[in-house]
């Protein structure tokens, strides 16, 4: 057989077609529009603007004709242009301590990635599930979900395709045919997704939630996010599992073709390297001053991060270049265009008269606000970047909050952040649906059946876990 | 006919059933087979700029790279293998090499490098493939579809395309493969004008002048011995409509000039809704 291999074109620039000159007309025809018509009773100009400038965020966040962290940046420009904030304030807000948490946590994941530590982690879960099909793919979701509880989703997408495809491979699953190899590959995607929930490190849209309630007074620990979170993960890994057995069922019996694929991954990693068994230590540290000490009393997040990142400096498992490489530093400003969006609307009260508004088609039922919240959440973000999606709806929730006695402002806030991490339906509802797609091993049509399923499972998960977990038993 | 078939297959969708097609095509025509393996960069670069801000460029590479070795496992584990067992036993000439590109660019650089008589290929509307290829190749393509149909060909001839090559080949193919063939002329009634021999719009005809030229043309059929009947309405519903009452092992469809989308921006073409919902296999041909 001929193997003809293209070299990749990329660095070429970015082009514009027409649906993307059409997008970026319209996200600024809307902001004129809103520059234009007089307010409604009831809001400022500047909120009435700060809507504005939401409504082009979202239209460019859904039609990406420039990349997402461009809008951020546009958010933060956009708001002193139109005169909404002054310029001082904006970049304020911008200084977070959760800026600086998410540079240790990615520059720790950077450490991991370099000497494949999650690799040795990931392998071991799935030696840990050999005993069949079904739990083979139960062991998929727990490695993605465990190893998104201590680094980025992307990074464990992108570590779990090549190794569950070439296991797939070796036991002859037939890309979009077999149900062993849809199961497998939604899996990572699902399981990714849901263990991003699980700690503050799997998603910047949970950094995002605890800088925003920083802003209003509310410090969350680690293990204090933990705490609200780890149920809803705990539930939704068994339940999204036995619905994707449901929706595919498998039709491989045996498993010794990805024993032998696994055993062979593990020998060609060799022993454990000494580099290795020093990020592992750095991390256990880490975590366990996050989970122990992160709280405002002691070090905080930040500070917490910042040692264990420093801590692989001093040790040399890791160099500036391995960071310059690994570390992606859009998304600082991406969170620095969602955070000064948040706290603007919050300002201006712009996030709190479209939550009156919301109220008033909800009714003043508190179940009904909740499950609202949370299907408004879901929807948005599968249709855009989740972390936009959250910068949307967080000030709206804090305004629920500040309406609605029953409510509070960190209730409403976890139903937003935890809703927004369920983009389970469309490739482009987060980077490792998209990740676990390019494995060809399912279709788009595979992706909206189970996603539909699991989204509303998860929403049900999400609702119960508010109503009966955090209003009832802990009181928030 | 077919001496030489084109069997493109994408790393989106691995379509079997096209592998076995294309034996018992071989069969029947002696053809040799090439099979394209297309590793596609669209679906990467999707990732790619879906991960945009999320994973660094370095990181998107080793991503990439690693997807390139699954796909190229793939390709010499599953598909090319498979074409082994498909082809081998029966003695069938075939080739296969991997490209990295888009599906439709690849295919058109292929046949224009290459003398190919047909290309056979699957249809999965759940990805993210374009199909412009069939819009954009003057070479007959077989759509080969999941479900098993009767032996019975449905050629469909309308006054929207230029009738000369479905029947011809129609009638041929019926020969060949020794199955029943049915004719049916559509007189479209969203786009009421007439296309000639070389494929030129005419200017609105009347209702009763398409119908008359219909006439025409099934006279002309039955003279030839071949049953045709006319119906009217929309070109593609009534074909998937007369496809899936006769359980039709094949549908042939020639170049059809019917306009499709409003003020510039273009709808899904007639072929397209064609391949997206009719259940059995279709030959275009252009």
């Amino acid at each position: 057989m001929e193997k003809l291999k293209k070299k990749m074109g990329r660095d070429e620039g970015h082009s514009f077609n027409r649906w993307d000159i059409f997008s970026i007309l319209i996200s600024f025809l809307a902001l004129t529009l809103f520059f234009i018509i007089p307010p409604p009773s009831g809001l400022s100009h500047n909120g009435w603007l700060m809507i504005g400038i939401l409504v082009m965020a979202i239209i460019l966040w859904i039609t990406t004709p420039i990349p997402i962290a461009v809008t951020g940046l546009l958010i933060m420009v956009m708001q002193p242009l139109v005169g909404v904030e002054a310029a001082e304030d904006v970049f304020h807000s911008f200084g977070n301590q959760a800026v600086f948490f998410l540079i240790g946590v990615f520059i720790l994941a950077a450490a991991i990635e370099k000497h494949g530590l999650h690799r040795r982690i990931a392998l071991k879960f799935l030696s840990m599930f050999e005993k069949s099909p079904r739990m083979f793919t139960f062991g998929i979701m727990i490695s993605s979900a465990f190893l998104s509880f201590i680094m980025p989703t992307h990074g464990v997408a992108a570590l779990l395709l090549p190794i569950v495809a070439s296991i797939l491979v070796a036991m002859k699953a037939i890309p979009k045919q077999s149900n062993f190899g849809k199961v497998s590959m939604l899996a990572v995607a699902y399981g990714c997704s849901i263990g991003s929930l699980g700690t503050p490190i799997g998603g910047a849209r949970n950094v995002l939630t605890i800088g925003i309630l920083a802003n209003e007074g509310i410090k969350i620990s680690f293990f204090e996010w933990m705490k609200y979170s780890m149920p809803v993960v705990f539930i939704a890994i068994p339940t999204v599992w036995v619905i994707l057995q449901v929706v595919f069922p498998l039709e491989v019996e045996g498993i010794s073709e990805a024993k032998k694929e696994i055993e062979e991954q593990v020998g060609r990693m060799g022993g454990i390297s000494r580099n290795e068994i020093i990020v592992s230590a750095i991390l256990s540290v880490t975590v366990l001053l996050w989970v122990f000490f992160s709280s405002p009393k002691y070090m905080g997040l930040a500070v917490i991060s910042l040692i264990g990142s420093m801590l692989l400096f001093f040790t040399g498992s890791i160099s500036w270049e391995d960071v310059e490489k690994r570390v992606p530093w859009g998304i600082i400003l991406l969170y620095g265009g969602a955070i000064t969006l948040g706290v603007g609307m919050n300002n201006t009260g712009a996030g709190a008269w479209i939550a009156n508004a919301m109220l008033d088609v909800a009714g003043n039922n508190v179940y009904l606000v909740i499950l609202f919240l949370i299907m408004l959440t879901v929807i948005l973000t599968n249709v855009m970047s989740n972390v936009g999606a959250v910068a949307t709806l967080l000030p709206i929730g804090l305004g629920v909050a500040a309406g609605f006695s029953n409510i509070s402002p960190l209730l409403s806030s976890m139903v937003v952040a935890l809703s927004g991490g369920l983009a389970f339906m469309f490739v482009i509802s987060t980077p490792g649906n998209a990740i676990a797609y390019s494995s060809g091993y399912f279709s788009t049509r595979d992706l909206m059946k189970a996603g539909s399923i699991v989204n509303l499972a998860c929403i049900a998960i999400i609702f119960a876990i508010a109503v009966i977990y955090w209003r009832g038993v802990l009181g928030i | 006919m077919f001496e030489k078939i084109l069997l493109p297959i994408s790393s989106e969708f691995y379509p079997r059933n096209a592998m076995r097609r294309g034996v018992f095509l071989a069969e029947k025509f002696g053809s040799s087979i090439k099979i394209l393996y297309i590793i596609e960069e669209k679906t990467l670069e999707k990732a790619d700029r879906i991960s945009d801000i999320y994973r660094t460029q370095y990181e998107k590479e080793e991503t990439e790279s690693n997807m390139e070795q699954e796909y190229l496992s793939v390709a010499d584990r599953i598909v090319f293998e498979d074409a082994k067992k498909f082809f081998d036993g029966k003695g069938i000439q075939f080739d296969g090499k991997v490209i990295k590109g888009e599906f439709s660019d690849v295919i058109k650089d292929e046949i224009e490098r290459e003398r190919y008589d047909l290309i056979l290929m699957g249809f999965e509307k759940g990805c993210l493939l374009h199909y412009r290829i069939l819009e954009n190749s003057d070479i007959p393509i077989w759509i080969e579809s999941a479900a098993e149909g009767r032996e019975v060909i449905l050629a469909v001839c309308s006054n929207l395309a230029p009738n000369q090559k479905v029947p011809e080949i129609s009638v041929e193919l019926s020969r060949t493969l020794g199955w029943e063939l049915r004719m049916l002329y559509v007189v479209d009634t969203q786009d009421n004008v007439e296309v000639d021999k070389t494929g030129l719009r005419s200017g609105r005809k009347s209702e009763e002048e398409l119908i008359s030229a219909g006439k025409s043309f099934l006279e002309e059929m039955t003279r030839n011995g071949i049953k045709a009947s006319m119906v009217k309405g929309i070109l593609e519903k009534e074909t998937i409509k007369a496809a899936k009452k006769i359980g039709a092992g094949l549908v042939v469809v020639g170049r059809e000039q019917k306009k499709t989308g409003i003020m510039g921006l273009s709808f899904k073409t007639v072929k397209k809704k064609l391949v997206e919902k009719c259940n059995y296999s279709i030959l275009f041909v252009n």
